[in-house]
């Protein structure tokens, strides 16, 4: 076995080993599912939380017209009941807690250009969006009654028709459904999964850099192996450990949601074709060794934790870019400055996958994309090897950057 | 062997080591002795190809050092550590890994050192709990468990008891015997005089004085006495006779002027005190140390004028 799969072996033990990588590997799918499934539970079925019935009073109601809206507000759990009197009794009455909220409705219909809702929640959106759908669609259709068209044809008149889009590539038609949505999500989550990463094990990998020097171990090590294959073991073996925990989340996370899923009703569709797929975790790969080594070369830099971390935040400004420009990078993914910065190493990786996704990318540009990474990946542990070695002679003192470039070109 | 041709190295305004010249010869001990910040470290650094020098070349067998040279060398840093998490001995079989070394036979090796330190019930334990001088002699058994022929030992001894600063000794003599070329520094010259076949002494990184320790004990060996008596001397009366004098509370060592001969020295003192013993000796590597380096008037001895 060569020194460096020696170096790799230890580093993965030592990383596998850590407490604190066992019990986030073991919890890591139910956080997961936790933050996939909570989400859907509150915002579509409240009726799985076990919350209570929200009791809406319709001032100025027809009966009729209650009778006539109930059932789909039921089914959101909305209980409405039409009321006579004053605002100000309900206000009251709203406020000592009788109803969640009232509406005060219109005596005719046809004129009606807003409708004012009165909750003591100033964000009492789910209730005000199931009001406004029912309610709305309702009055919209004793209009169209009144106007002399069957009751019966007002549901189909009404109803907008769905739209699909169809893109036209070089290689034929794509048969996948990217809509904006889709692509929005699956680059989203290319962004978060590095985000997530690059701060859990970026920060490992630069404290175990930063703490060979400080426990003065690196003058054994360097007496008996290069500086890089120090470096290129140490990222390795950080890095199948955090993919090694990675491959569980996601499998478990997908077994779990498998599972449990369809019994509480909720689906989660991950509409991923596979050549997407492939590009996901290609450019997660990349990606993820070229902030390793970025994180690695700052650990060789600094000379203490607090230093490393002034020293990372920068880092993190280049996956944040991407995820703002996000909107814009789908709309225009052709445009120079993004053209730019899907080239650019740092962003390239999210920023090349958006516009894989959108197909606005020719394959040369790709290429190039990925090879830039890759060498800049290779040159930033070059020059954190070098680093490596200033650092240990410089311990104790900040050396300044000519220091570093003079020693840059030591043998 | 280990060849130094006159190697220079600077760090800013402060001339570390200034033009060193010196070679190792096969299974010898070798001690590169001088007081702190004298530049023994930078050297051996410098050796290992840690540092680069500014000029001059390290030949390692005649020519630049490699990377496999690096499995024939064991290193004791000067700094030492040890992974907190990793047990001892899975350590050590990584570090002898490292030096592509023959695994069974370096676990034997392993637990032959961890009982002559008497460190074998820590073993499978983490070096967090290690005092700072087991943590020593773990790592000195890290530098020899892959047994090498050549050893680098920067500051062995510092911060051992007495037991196992002798233990260390022996083991040190014993791997010379067996033909490890052992390079070391220190600033310890009773453990030097006691090991070392040749020295090199450095003061503001440059050489002092280099040879043969019997050499050099004869070179610097001015007809030394060491008297041990009751009464007092009355060290005036020596003048003229004597160039120098380290008190001790129960003897004195004086060092003789050429020309002077122990036997008039001997009747000068008869007639003042009591004398217990006469000796002629040869200078301890203490007082040379102290005279090349320190100058007069320091640890214990006094410089006469005459």
């Amino acid at each position: 076995m060569s020194k460096l799969a020696k170096i790799i072996r230890m580093e993965f033990r030592l990383t596998v080993a850590n407490r604190v990588f066992i019990v986030l590997t073991i919890l890591g799918p139910f956080l997961i599912a936790a933050v996939t499934i909570l989400p859907g539970l509150l915002s579509t079925s409240v009726a799985g939380m076990g919350a209570k019935a929200t009791k809406i009073a319709l001032l100025g109601a027809d009966r009729r017209f209650v009778q006539e809206i109930s059932p789909a507000l039921l089914q959101s759990k909305i209980e409405v009941s039409a009321v006579q009197g004053s605002v100000e009794s309900l206000d009251s009455q709203v406020k000592a807690g009788a109803y969640d909220g009232y509406l005060v409705m219109p005596p005719d219909f046809s004129e009606v250009t807003r409708l004012e809702y009165v909750s003591k929640n100033s964000a009492d959106f789910r209730v005000m969006g199931v009001l406004q759908g029912v309610i709305g669609k309702a009055i919209v259709a004793q209009r169209l009654v009144k106007a002399g068209i069957a009751a019966s044809q007002v549901a189909s008149l009404t109803q907008l028709p769905g739209f699909e889009m169809r893109q036209l590539t070089q290689g034929g038609e794509r048969k996948e459904n990217s809509d904006f949505i889709t692509i929005l999500v699956t680059g989203l989550t290319l962004a978060m999964l590095l985000y997530m990463t690059v701060v859990l094990y970026g920060q490992v990998i630069g404290r175990s850099v930063l703490t060979e020097k400080t426990n003065k171990t690196v003058e054994i090590m360097l007496s008996s192996v290069r500086p890089m294959e120090l470096l290129f073991g140490k990222i390795l073996g950080k890095a199948l450990a955090s993919l090694l925990q990675y491959g569980i989340w996601v499998t478990v996370s997908a077994a779990v949601l498998k599972l449990i899923g369809p019994r509480i009703g909720i689906s989660i569709g991950v509409g991923l074709s596979m050549s997407t797929l492939a590009y996901l975790v290609l450019f997660f790969i990349l990606a993820f060794f070229l902030y390793c080594s970025l994180y690695a070369a700052l650990g060789a830099a600094s000379e203490d934790e607090q230093h490393l971390g002034q020293l990372a935040w920068p880092v993190i400004i280049f996956l944040v870019i991407p995820v703002v420009m996000i909107t814009s990078i789908i709309s225009t993914p052709r445009a120079p400055v993004i053209v730019a910065l899907s080239l650019f190493p740092l962003t390239a990786p999210i920023v090349m996958f958006l516009r894989i996704l959108v197909g606005a990318a020719e394959p040369w540009e790709i290429l190039v994309s990925i090879g830039l990474i890759v060498a800049t990946t290779a040159a930033v542990i070059w020059l954190s090897a070098r680093i490596f070695r200033v650092g240990i002679l410089m311990t104790g003192k900040r050396f300044k950057f000519l220091d570093v470039l003079r020693l840059v070109r030591y043998r | 062997m280990i060849e130094l041709q006159s190697v220079s190295k600077s760090f800013g305004q402060v001339r570390a080591v200034d033009t060193i010249s010196f070679a190792t010869r096969e299974g010898e001990i070798f001690g590169l002795l001088g007081p702190n910040g004298a530049g023994k470290s930078t050297i051996i650094k410098m050796i290992m190809n840690i540092l680069a020098p500014d000029s001059g070349s390290i030949l390692f067998d005649g020519s630049p050092i490699r990377e496999s040279d690096k499995d024939r060398i064991g290193y004791l840093p000067e700094e030492r550590g040890l992974y907190r998490k990793v047990k001892i001995n899975e350590m050590l079989l990584y570090l002898a890994s490292l030096k592509n070394a023959d695994r069974s036979a370096v676990e034997k090796r392993l637990d032959e050192w961890l009982a002559r330190f008497d460190l074998a019930e820590w073993k499978t334990r983490t070096p967090e709990a290690l005092s700072k001088g087991m943590a020593q002699k773990v790592q000195f058994i890290a530098s020899v468990l892959h047994d090498p022929e050549f050893l680098f030992l920067d500051e062995p001894f510092s911060g051992l008891d007495p037991v196992s600063t002798d233990v260390l000794r022996e083991a040190i003599l014993e791997l010379g015997r067996r033909g490890t070329t052992i390079l070391f520094s220190t600033h310890n010259m009773e453990v030097a005089e006691r090991i070392c076949s040749r020295i090199l002494v450095i003061d503001h990184g440059r050489e002092v004085i280099s040879g043969s320790l019997a050499d050099i004990k004869s070179r610097y060996g001015h007809n030394t006495v060491a008297v041990e008596f009751d009464g007092a001397i009355d060290f005036g009366s020596l003048a003229g006779m004597v160039r120098n004098v380290s008190r001790f509370p129960r003897w004195v060592e004086v060092e003789l002027l050429e020309g002077a001969s122990p036997q008039t020295l001997l009747k000068c003192l008869v007639g003042q005190v009591s004398i217990r013993r006469f000796e002629v000796v040869s200078p301890s590597l203490h007082n040379i140390f102290v005279e090349l380096v320190g100058g007069a008037g320091k640890t214990g001895s006094e410089r006469m004028s005459g």
